[in-house]
């Protein structure tokens, strides 16, 4: 926002009669969670064997990224009461006034309505269906049903965040397979060790807002223990692909090496000078490291799977 | 002062239906931003559309062209 439209803001005129700008409507999308799901989504097009039109190939990854960012805007619908507790997310389009609760309802359903229907046209009715079940799993299952309810509310909702490899295989191919299947698993048995290694020092926001995060609920010294405990169970999931021969050797020691690290990052975060409650003596710095190199091993494994493809 | 006198312009040369949209109580200066963002949803609006439209051509084309149909 402009200097000068924040000082006509605060001239005694609140922000929904000025009306909201266009990258409100796009923040509704959550862009930054997009941009994982168009990754995710292109390397499950890259890989699956058989051919598609380039065109039709972007239209698909611009549907996942459409239906995706349609789940984000229902998400923020649903949770904008806790959105306005929360420094985090004061700032978005609900809670801030920017935008009607009901207008970022309406606006979800018809992008998701169109996903769907341009993937079914541009692809085929396999992947749309796939489609339109993680928006729904992700608005409903997780945001609506789930995430108030259970500190293994991340555990869950991490099924959405690994269907777009899915998507794009089935997009591709007309049907789903083992290999998308594996990474669907491995991206859901990723998303607890990076998103409670964030929570480890961010959970003070969702504890005023009364979400059930595993370190609200549990302490942090539990959820140190989930950390290392899913990370362990990755480290032969990602391997899976290599040895059952469904991914080549580049692949198979990218996810070796990766795993490995990953693993050692989540033993330091478990062995956290803490104090007799649990809590961080270094100011979590294993935690924050180990979320940051979370990020970076998703990429490089799918990376990794999509090079030993192409080679 | 020139600012001001282009911003008057600007609202007084809207071609939007004038009907009562704005405050009465509104400075000129909130009226000219309403407006700015008004303008900028609605180019925002006509360029989904229209890309729309042009990815439901482009599914067409290229599905016609390489299959002969488009289901």
């Amino acid at each position: 926002m402009s200097n000068q439209a924040a000082d006509l803001l605060h001239d005694g005129v609140s922000a929904p009669h000025l009306g909201a700008e266009p990258k409100d409507w796009l923040a509704l999308l959550k862009p930054r969670v997009v941009s994982l799901v168009v990754f995710t989504g292109a390397i499950g097009l890259v890989i699956a064997p058989g051919h598609i039109n380039p065109l039709l190939a972007a239209i698909a990854i611009f549907c996942i990224a459409l239906g995706a960012g349609a789940a984000g805007a229902i998400n923020m619908w649903y949770d904008r009461d806790i959105d306005a507790i929360m420094r985090r997310t004061t700032t978005r389009p609900i809670p801030a006034g920017k935008i009607e609760a009901s207008a970022a309802l309406g606006y979800g359903i018809v992008l998701s309505v169109i996903s769907v229907v341009l993937l079914a046209m541009a692809t085929n009715l396999c992947a749309a269906a796939v489609l339109a079940f993680s928006i729904f799993y992700y608005a409903v299952i997780y945001t609506i049903w789930l995430k108030r309810r259970t500190p293994q509310n991340i555990v869950i909702g991490g099924g959405a965040g690994a269907f777009p490899a899915v998507i794009g295989w089935a997009a591709v191919t007309g049907h789903v397979a083992l290999l998308p299947m594996l990474l669907f698993l491995i991206v859901f048995f990723w998303t607890p060790p990076h998103f409670w290694s964030l929570s480890l020092y961010a959970s003070t926001d969702y504890e005023k807002a009364g979400v059930p995060m595993l370190p609200v609920v549990k302490g942090a010294r539990h959820t140190r223990w989930n950390v290392f405990i899913y990370t362990l169970l990755l480290f032969p999931l990602a391997l899976s692909p290599w040895f059952l021969g469904l991914a080549g050797r580049i692949y198979g020691a990218t996810a070796f090496v990766l795993g490995a690290a990953f693993l050692y990052f989540a033993w330091a975060v478990l062995r956290d000078k803490q104090d007799a409650k649990g809590v961080s003596l270094s100011k979590d710095a294993p935690a924050r490291a180990a979320f940051k190199f979370s990020i970076l091993y998703l990429f490089l494994l799918f990376a990794a799977i999509a090079v030993d493809r192409l080679v | 002062m020139m600012a001001a006198v282009q911003k008057d312009e600007d609202y007084a040369n809207d071609r939007m239906p004038r009907v009562e949209i704005v405050e009465s109580h509104w400075s000129d200066e909130q009226k000219v931003e309403f407006l700015r963002r008004r303008r900028a949803r609605n180019f925002l609006l006509l360029a989904a559309l229209g890309g729309f439209c042009l990815i439901i051509y482009v599914i067409a084309m290229v599905k016609l062209h390489e299959y002969g149909q488009m289901w």
